[in-house]
């Protein structure tokens, strides 16, 4: 590999990194606009960087491009970082919505506070980090530096409801942490290593006196991850904390649970995938039936929000229980379409999180609440206007108008945009013709299917409440505001249309995540060491 | 050792979990020190234990590992310990924050109506 | 004509969406222009489809085939046969009268766009569907004609029946649609595929499969939602709040007939049966009885059409559901013939509603002497639709009649059959007749709001061009429709077609005999009702039995209220409960693989007791159990006795050889509690209150036991794993690679620094971010923060010195503790440079021995909060200048360039290299690269620390400035 292929998987993370460290060598707030200039650019190059990486990394043999030993020890002993497809997705998604969020922050958003640009570059160097490392503590570091950043954007912009709601994010967090800490060091001990690919090695091998201690240690782990993915009854931070923070931050915070899902996906299928020691899928009824109470608490969620911001919110919480349920049924094909489910939902939701705040510009507050109240008491809602001639939408509502319309398409996966595809993928496959289907299965399409009519009642509800009965002049909103949205629906669009192309992808990277062994061979037997082990 | 280490490492856990599941919000601060403590024992512990062994190379030179307490926890450690250190502090300004912005220490920033 | 039929196809479906682009993209008051764009992607679309007929004719069937999601089998796949056809020619046909008859309906102030948009959108869903080859993609455009059909009826939103009645079409439709969905996959899942032909192959194998109920259960829903059939029904009249066009286009002439298109589709797969037999029959008949009688009792205009169409739409699904093929012929036959009689009737309402300003059927009277041709159209159109001869609805009427004589399954219902749906048809007449007689004839009972007056010749052509249909099918039947229903059932029945005779005249028949009887027995009932019916507001019996206000009040229940109660259930908001489930979850995880695997022995000891070690844990144990009692009233205390837990952890960690954690633990114990003793400030006093505990004592005591039970279990297991750890021998682990190579390869003696900086600098590197960031995250915090009132005056302690008063409070606030101890200020002033030399020390020799960035830094840090203390705010930030952010920043460019500095020489990231170098006094100096990455670290962690400290310490200062100019805490956005 030439130069530049040789190094670029490292980019992901210490581009921002330096981003951030520049914004404050210049003295942090003193200079907002440089600070915003390199924001957008650094997070625009992530997008090409991220973009050239998933292209290697599917052109690679065995899924796995490049395995990059830092400080360039030999394998097991150094962290290493691994891009095969998974990750490379993981990163171009996520340098998506970064790009979406900074962009989308110039128009107001970063003035709201101080070091709103410093901090996003740190998560983004933190959910970069996560999704690259091979090495299970530097797994742990990485989560903390997105988290702490994390805490710092909660925070921004202060006021009394975002730091009630702050602390108790920051305080389970906290705790799930030292879960965290507790789970490696006791993996640490039992098996004596970091590396994640070392680790699934040593697991076939491990004496079974040691097992249940093993096990131990990966379920207090597991429940680090699972309260980042927010599963139930883990999750009651999430609805609070994603509908006070800021929209452009609620845009890049769609991906946060995401990170725990990836790790789920990466280490459980590794560790205790197919064919790994006693056990293959430990836990997976446990994960599937978590994933399903998900789904159906986030889709009571959304019945039961009173506004957008929460409806966003428990949107969130569906779409990662999706995930989680099809991870738990531990099928290939079921996989590959949560995968695409996994990118179509989160676009669709960074989107409507930037969205929600142009749309209740310019609202009395509480409209929401007396509306509902109204609805729900029947009573009428205003003096008929008996003369039938429509309202002549201004263009930009019915541009706002139409965006919320894509989101809770997507959202709700219906008919015509991607969520209707990913839907369709993880079902049909689910669905196996010719095959006896268990009743996991079925549970799932009905629990589902259900979870979109939900979504649609109250996406329908919602829109109706904001776009129909409030008569308003339309609220002032800027070309950089509206271009984020629509790019990320755009590329919505994009996947559907191209869902072919974009489905072989998700499945080959399903089925490398279901074959574990290329990726333990990928990484320990990956030779590209130029300094013989002895002398500088 | 091993058994005062285990005894130790869970009561500072214990009284740890007892202060994180209190309403006031220094409480729940304390707690998380306390805790933090005992993960950091627990770490440590993680590579066995070793009395006056520790992982300083004195002749220059390549080191056999049999003679040296396992180092790697500690490193672990001493990551965690900045972290948690990093944490802690913040977590302290929330709860001003919070004290400041909602006028009472309770976690949930209101009184409970009992 | 040159079009090959597979691009021909394509261009028919797309028409109608591009020009639906193309409209919302005109001015709002681009009337007639839309109508202009509207109707010619219309009319091109009509004739391609006329152009497609010979390709169709006896069993022709043109395909289009492209691929999109190959991986899971969905493919994208246009495919028309005869009957797609007929319901193509339907859709675009009447689709561009309807568009033609809109230019005059909608008023100059309507917003066109948006309507034509929505229009011609539907219209390529709706062609989506008929035309689609493949079950899934045929849900695709199912979903998206609700979708557009939402839109469309929510047209004038302004009113709430619009949206109640937008929104009911919406929920009740789509949910039909997510049943058919999911019967499509269980379709798919017995066939092995979703294209037509191949579940078609497959017909026997799903009749026979177990899950052939639940398919048939799931496809019926969809189709009968979206034909409104009983007990869905009630959406279709609220969906009459949509302007006229909508009606006649959507609900009556396509959009409603796409069930029914539906349940003919796959009749062959799925028919068949007697599950088929009495679902569909049942309902068909049900829905047709109940929609005839309802309708009598309308008195808007559009409510009684919208129940006949009802009523005709049971009537069709009646024949289908009769299961035979002479029963689809009529089905097919009656669906045109209702889609050309009902459109005209509905434009001929919608042009009295026009004219005269109401569709109220009371107040109108005697309209024929106003608008004679409307009446004429609406009067040949009301014929055809009550099944009067000579007009199209008597012959598939007659058909009807016939194919309910025949015996099906011989049971009770079905031998009534022809009874029962010959009384039904009376009410059918009746509700013609009465649509004609009470509206267009009779004397004017009162003035109408406009005089009425024929309406412009475009307006009306629409209308008369149907109403000819129905006329001349009517008329010579055989000659006209007689091929092009022929080529539909060649699609459906393939060559075993029944003969049948399209005749108005078969002799003298039993169904001819209903027929009669039906229009005696309608114009009998009508005249005895006649009277009544002016006066009814709704029919007798049902009339309390409102479909709409059930469906919103279960709508409400169970979305709202039902989702807020259980949400309050399943959920919480408050902290602890959360702290206390995560706790227990992660107890759960420890304990289940024991549970499963059994408990694991423990090992022998590895180290001998020691007394010393002993007695400190013991303090340790005590400091720990009394923190945890005494952390509510006395924070200070709690404060010390976790110091002393600190330090005890400390101790452990010299004991247990790891000399930096020790070092490093001290010296973050000490500013942590400097931090908390700044933070504790402000937080308010508690006074232990006797009078809180008799409130509830009961339910406190018992949380407190379940938290203890809890807090004990979470020590106990972590003390178990940990002594389980402890005692079993260490597997052969990576860390020996590191005790082997930290010097000869990292260069250094200190493995654990090595490992820091070198080994594993990566995990460094993030910490050193972490640490930055929450810097960052406290001074923004802080900037805005201001203390509650009560804590913000100057404290007892300084009080005394504040004789400056007010004014100058602030400045005595900051000069710190100088005025009252004069001396120790001055030695720790005098502490600066020897403290700072220390931390240059530690971090000097870090690489081999205990020490490090870090906790260098961390030493320097409090050089500078001792200033602060010794001197003030003030004083410090006047006499030596810190920046902290540039430190940190500067600190993380000097990590990343040590790091980025091997790509130099084509190595990964962060790869060190070192010689060493004799520096007199220092002695042995290493001159690592790894150094410089920690010259980094230590300069980031001043920067953080200071920060933090600053940010805090500051507080004191600005708390009283905000007593005197109380600004409301800054709230951004």
């Amino acid at each position: 590999m030439n130069w530049a292929g040789n190094h670029l998987i490292v980019a992901p993370v210490v581009l921002p990194l330096l981003a951030a460290a520049v914004m404050l060598a210049l003295g942090g707030e003193r200079h907002r606009s440089i600070n915003a200039v390199l924001n957008v650019v650094t997070a625009l190059a992530l997008i090409a960087i991220s973009a050239t990486l998933l292209c290697k990394a599917d052109a690679a043999p065995g899924g796995i491009w490049n395995v990059y030993r830092l400080g360039d020890w030999p394998v097991p002993f150094a962290i290493v970082l691994v891009l095969d497809r998974l990750s490379a997705l993981m990163l171009l998604l996520t340098s998506l919505l970064g790009t979406a969020a900074a962009v989308f922050s110039l128009a107001r958003w970063h003035r709201a506070g101080v070091h709103f640009h410093p901090l996003l570059q740190f998560l983004l160097m933190g959910l970069n980090g996560a999704f690259l490392t091979g090495d299970l503590f530097n797994l742990f570091v990485f989560f903390e530096v997105l988290l702490a950043a994390s805490y710092g954007l909660v925070l921004y912009g202060s006021g009394s409801v975002r730091v009630m709601t702050g602390m108790q994010y920051i305080a389970i967090n906290l705790v799930a942490s030292l879960l965290f800490l507790v789970g490696v060091s006791l993996i640490y001990g039992v098996t004596g290593t970091l590396n994640m690919a070392d680790l699934a090695a040593r697991i076939a091998a491990l004496p079974a006196g040691d097992r249940a201690l093993l096990e131990a240690g990966a379920g207090i782990l597991a429940v680090a991850f699972l309260v980042k993915a927010g599963m139930w009854p883990l999750c009651f931070w999430l609805p609070g904390t994603y509908a006070a923070v800021p929209a452009p931050v609620g845009a890049i915070f769609a991906i946060l649970t995401k990170v725990g899902v990836y790790v789920l996906l990466r280490l459980w299928l590794l560790l205790f995938g197919a064919g790994a020691g006693a056990p293959a899928h430990f836990g997976g009824e446990l994960l599937f039936a978590g994933g399903m109470a998900t789904i159906v608490f986030g889709a009571i969620g959304t019945l039961a929000s009173q506004d957008m911001s929460r409806l966003a919110a428990c949107s969130v919480l569906v779409s990662s229980g999706t995930v989680l349920a099809a991870l738990g049924l531990a099928q290939t094909g079921v996989t590959g379409g949560a995968l695409f489910y996994l990118i179509s939902s989160t676009l669709g939701l960074g989107a409507f999180f930037l969205l929600i705040e142009l749309i209740e510009r310019g609202r009395e507050p509480g409209a929401d609440v007396l509306a509902v109240t109204r609805e729900v008491y029947g009573e009428e809602d205003e003096p008929e206007s008996e003369d039938e001639a429509g309202i002549a939408i201004p263009a930009t509502i019915a541009l706002l108008g139409l965006a919320f319309i894509g989101c809770a398409v997507v959202i709700a996966g219906l008919p015509p945009l991607s969520g209707f595809v990913a839907k369709f993928a993880m079902l049909s496959a689910a669905l196996q013709p010719n095959t006896a289907v268990p009743v996991h299965s079925w549970v799932f399409l009905v629990i589902l299917i259900l979870s979109g009519l939900a979504a649609l009642i109250a996406m329908t509800r919602a829109g109706i409440r904001v776009f129909w009965v409030s008569e308003r002049e339309a609220p002032r909103v800027r070309l950089i505001e509206m271009a984020p949205v629509a790019v990320l629906l755009l590329l919505c669009v994009l996947q559907t249309v191209q869902a072919g192309p974009v489905m072989r992808f998700m499945q080959a990277t399903a089925q490398s995540l279901h074959t574990p062994h290329d990726y333990m061979r990928g990484v320990l037997e990956f030779s590209s060491m130029r300094r013989p082990a002895g002398g500088t | 050792m091993e058994i005062v280490l285990a005894l130790g490492i869970g009561v500072l856990a214990g009284s740890g979990v007892w202060l994180i599941l209190r309403p006031r919000t220094f409480q729940v601060i304390i707690g998380l020190s306390l805790l933090a403590y005992a993960v950091n024992l627990f770490i440590l512990a993680m590579g066995r234990l070793r009395t006056d062994a520790a992982p300083i190379l004195l002749a220059k030179g390549a080191g056999i590992p049999a003679q040296f307490a396992d180092p790697l926890p500690q490193a672990l450690v001493l990551t965690a310990i900045v972290i948690s250190f990093a944490t802690t502090a913040l977590f302290l300004v929330v709860i001003i924050a919070a004290r400041g912005l909602t006028g009472t220490d309770h976690v949930d920033g209101r009184e409970p109506e009992a | 004509m040159g079009v090959s039929p597979e691009t021909l196809l394509i261009a028919l479906v797309a028409i109608p969406f591009a020009g639906s682009f193309l409209a919302i993209l005109f001015r709002a008051n681009a009337r007639n222009a839309e109508a202009y764009l509207a109707g010619v992607a219309a009319l091109a679309a009509f004739v391609l489809v006329v152009i497609a007929y010979p390709q169709v004719t006896n069993g022709g069937v043109i395909r289009f085939k492209a691929a999109w999601v190959q991986e899971i089998g969905l493919g994208f796949y246009l495919r028309m046969d005869g009957f797609a056809w007929v319901f193509s020619a339907l859709i675009t046909g009447i689709g561009f009268l309807v568009v033609l008859y809109a230019r005059y309906y909608m008023s100059p102030e309507d917003p066109v766009p948006r309507f034509f948009s929505f229009l011609l959108a539907f219209m390529g869903a709706m062609l989506g569907i008929v035309l689609s080859g493949n079950l899934v993609q045929l849900v695709f455009f199912w979903e998206l004609t609700s979708l557009f059909s939402f839109l469309l009826i929510g047209y004038w939103h302004q009113t709430a029946q619009a949206r109640d009645g937008a929104r009911m079409a919406l929920i009740v439709t789509s949910a039909g649609g997510l049943c058919l969905f999911a019967g499509v996959l269980v379709i798919g899942h017995i066939a092995g595929s979703y294209d037509l032909e191949a579940v078609f192959a497959a017909a026997t194998k799903i009749r026979v499969h177990p899950l052939y109920i639940p398919a048939l259960v799931l496809v019926v829903l969809g189709a009968l939602t979206k034909s409104a059939q009983f007990p869905f029904h009630f959406w279709l009249p609220h969906a009459m709040a949509a302007p006229t066009p909508v009606s006649a286009y959507l609900h009556s002439a396509t959009m409603v007939k796409a069930g029914v298109f539906l349940l003919v589709r796959l009749w062959p797969v799925l028919g068949g049966t007697n599950e088929w037999l009495w679902i569909v029959a049942s309902t068909g008949l049900i829905t047709f009885m109940l929609g005839a009688f309802i309708a009598l009792f309308q008195q808007d205009l559009k409510g009684l059409l919208a129940y006949s169409t009802i009523s005709h739409l049971g009537l069709i699904t009646l024949l289908i559901g009769l299961d035979t093929p002479l029963g689809i012929i009529a089905a097919i036959f009656h669906i045109m013939n209702h889609a050309t009689f009902k459109a005209s009737l509905f434009m001929a309402a919608g042009i009295i509603d026009h004219e005269t300003g109401t569709r109220d059927i009371r107040r109108l009277n005697g309209l024929w002497r106003f608008m004679p041709i409307t009446t004429t159209l609406a009067m040949v159109a009301a014929a055809a639709m009550a099944g009067v001869p000579l007009l199209n609805g008597f012959i598939s009427k007659e058909m009807f009649f016939a194919e309910t004589i025949e015996l099906h399954d011989n049971s009770l219902v079905d031998r009534g059959l022809p009874y029962i749906v010959t009384f039904a048809s009376m009410f059918t007449v009746a509700y013609s007749l009465r649509f004609i007689r009470d509206v267009f004839f009779g004397v004017p009972s009162q003035p109408l709001p406009r005089t009425p007056g024929e309406p412009p010749f475009l307006m009306r052509f629409p209308a008369e061009l149907l109403v000819l249909a129905c006329l001349v099918v009517g008329i010579i039947p055989a000659l006209t429709i007689g091929p092009l229903l022929q080529t539909a059932l060649y699609a459906v029945l393939g060559d075993s077609i029944p003969n049948y005779s399209l005749a108005v005249w078969h002799g003298f028949t039993p169904e001819l005999l209903m027929s009669v009887v039906a229009i005696l027995g309608g114009v009998g009932l009508y005249s005895i009702l006649r009277s009544y019916l002016l006066t009814a507001d709704g029919p007798p019996l049902l009339r309390h039995i409102k479909g709409q206000r059930i469906f919103e009040r279960v709508l409400v229940t169970i979305s709202w209220r039902l989702a807020r109660w259980l949400e309050a259930v399943l959920a919480t908001r408050r902290l602890q409960p959360q702290l206390r489930l995560l706790v227990m979850a992660a107890l759960i995880a420890g304990f289940a693989p024991f549970y499963l695997h059994g408990l694991v022995a423990f090992g022998p000891r590895q180290t001998a007791f020691d007394t010393g070690f002993g007695i400190v844990w013991a303090v340790g144990i005590a400091a720990a159990l009394a923190a945890a009692y005494q952390a509510k009233f006395h924070r200070l205390a709690a404060l010390i006795l976790i110091g002393v837990a600190g330090l005890v952890t400390c101790i452990s960690f010299v004991w247990l050889s790891a000399p930096d954690l020790a070092l490093t633990q001290l010296v973050v114990e000490t500013v942590t509690t400097v931090l908390l003793l700044l933070g504790l400030r402000w937080l308010p006093k508690r006074i232990r209150n006797f009078a809180a505990g008799d409130t509830g004592f009961g339910v406190i005591r018992w949380h407190r036991i379940r938290d203890l039970v809890i807090a004990v279990a979470a020590g106990m297991s972590l003390a178990a794993l940990s002594y389980a750890v402890m005692t079993r021998s260490q597997p052969k682990n990576i860390s020996g690679f590191f005790v082997e190579n930290a010097y000869t390869q990292g260069g250094g003696t200190n493995i654990v620094n090595v490992i820091l900086v070198d080994f594993r600098a990566f995990d460094t590197f993030g910490e050193i971010a972490v640490l930055g960031i929450v810097a960052l995250t406290v001074y923004g915090l802080l900037r805005r923060f201001r203390p509650a009132a009560e804590s913000a005056q100057v404290p007892e302690q300084q009080r005394g010195r504040a004789h400056g008063g007010e004014e100058d409070g602030e400045m005595q606030q900051g000069a710190g503790i100088k005025g009252a101890l004069a001396v120790p200020a001055f030695m720790i002033s005098m502490l600066f440079p020897v403290i700072g030399v220390v931390a240059i020390y530690l971090l000097l020799r870090g690489h081999d021995l205990p020490g490090g960035g870090f906790v260098a830094g961390v030493t320097m840090a409090v050089a500078f909060i001792l200033q602060y203390m010794a001197h003030g705010t003030a004083w410090v930030e006047s006499h030596l200048r810190v920046l902290p952010i540039r430190w940190m920043g500067m600190g993380l460019l000097l990590a990343v360039c040590v790091g980025g500095g091997a790509w130099l020489f084509d190595m990964p990231f962060l790869t060190s290299s070192f010689s060493y170098a004799d520096i007199p006094w220092v002695g042995a100096m290493p001159l690592a690269s790894a150094f410089l990455f920690d010259l980094g670290v230590f300069a980031l962690v001043v920067g953080a620390t200071v920060l933090m400290l600053i940010a805090l310490a500051h507080q004191s200062v600005r708390g009283h400035r905000t007593l005197r100019s109380r600004t409301p805490n800054g709230e951004a956005t």
